[in-house]
């Protein structure tokens, strides 16, 4: 999600408004309550323990795939500026800056892990990943695949 | 008699497919159930083209291998028809091997952009009702303890810790008062009474006389 966030700069008011066209006003009325469910992350400076229902990681689940669908254009402009980094760097080294703006803003980045995140160097393998996974499941099967690979994870 | 084509584009990638409607289950004459060729065109690559098995391997080798590649590190996918591997993490090979004799295998280097744009191009045909489905996404299913993540602890422990305190607390209370039947201790009992028994017999007799 946050990947999706990097790519669009209002992205917390995009997940609320895909929510309400999706239905899931019930499980996601409001930006809090999205927020609380991403506090589950460990790896954040406002880590909350607040117990993810499944029907909470669906709707979430949803959401990110009817984003993924949305955005596809810039995640694929952003894959191939990666492909072609000699002809096109910047839309690359855009999108990894502010990625390592955001995780520096809500991570607790004295977290080993997160210091793996915010490596420009080591980065690349991990922000490809997310962003190839979040291309390769922007289609109607799309929300079976990522549900599939996060529960696997 | 024309046949039907339908079109599939995505970015650098296109996928064309001929065919006819199947009149003799009274389809629509836009749709497209016997599929007579197909052409998949990647920009600055050769075009691929064949039969309808080779569509369905095709479709089913870049599905597996995108599964592959989201599920796992290492990717890589082998058939008679088709072999992909990823040389690293920018670049996957294609091996398309010809069914015909003396053709060599085709080798195609593709990015990253490219192969989503394929996966792309083969969700479109699969969600067009207008052409019968040639093959689908093979998904594995996640594994059942992937989802005892979400059970709710709390609730757990609420409704089954205190009845199993409870009983186990009374199991070691009521035991503490248990008497249990001791079958040596019995007989040595029932000895003492007989002996009793005898000598009151004999005081009896005695006080009698």
């Amino acid at each position: 999600m946050l990947t999706l966030e990097t790519i669009d700069l209002n992205g917390a008011q995009s997940l609320l408004n895909l929510s309400n066209n999706l239905n899931l006003n019930k499980i996601l009325p409001n930006k809090i309550t999205i927020w609380k469910l991403r506090n589950n992350n460990p790896m954040r400076k406002s880590y909350i323990n607040n117990k993810i229902t499944i029907e909470a990681f669906d709707a979430l689940t949803k959401i990110t795939v009817e984003m993924s669908k949305a955005l596809y254009p810039y995640i694929r402009e952003i894959l191939q500026s990666r492909d072609d980094i000699d002809k096109n760097p910047y839309p690359w080294n855009d999108f990894k800056n502010r990625f390592i703006e955001l995780i520096n803003e809500r991570f607790n980045i004295n977290s080993m892990r997160v210091k793996k995140l915010i490596d420009r160097n080591g980065n690349d393998k991990i922000l490809l990943k997310n962003l190839l996974t979040l291309a390769l499941c922007s289609s109607d099967e799309g929300y079976q695949k990522l549900r599939t690979s996060l529960l696997n994870f | 008699m024309l046949q039907n084509k339908l079109v599939f584009n995505q970015s650098s990638v296109r996928l064309e497919i001929i065919g006819l409607p199947d009149y003799s289950n009274n389809e629509n004459k836009n749709q497209i159930s016997i599929i007579s060729q197909w052409k998949l065109m990647i920009i600055d690559t050769p075009l691929i083209e064949g039969n309808i098995d080779h569509l369905s391997s095709i479709m089913g080798a870049f599905y597996s291998y995108s599964n592959f590649l989201i599920n796992n590190d290492n990717a890589f996918y082998e058939s008679k028809f088709i072999d992909i591997i990823a040389e690293n993490y920018f670049t996957h090979k294609v091996l398309l091997k010809s069914s015909k004799p003396n053709i060599k295998p085709l080798k195609i280097n593709i990015g990253n952009a490219v192969l989503s744009d394929i996966i792309n191009c083969f969700d479109q045909f699969n969600a067009s009702i207008k052409v019968r489905k040639v093959n689908s996404v093979v998904l594995d299913n996640p594994p059942k303890k992937a989802f005892l993540k979400f059970i709710n602890k709390d609730i757990t422990f609420n409704y089954i810790l205190p009845p199993l305190i409870s009983l186990c607390s009374l199991f070691l209370i009521s035991s503490s008062f248990i008497y249990l039947y001791n079958l040596s201790e019995d007989k040595e009992k029932k000895a003492l009474i007989n002996s009793n028994n005898t000598l009151h017999s004999i005081k009896s007799i005695n006080t009698i006389l």
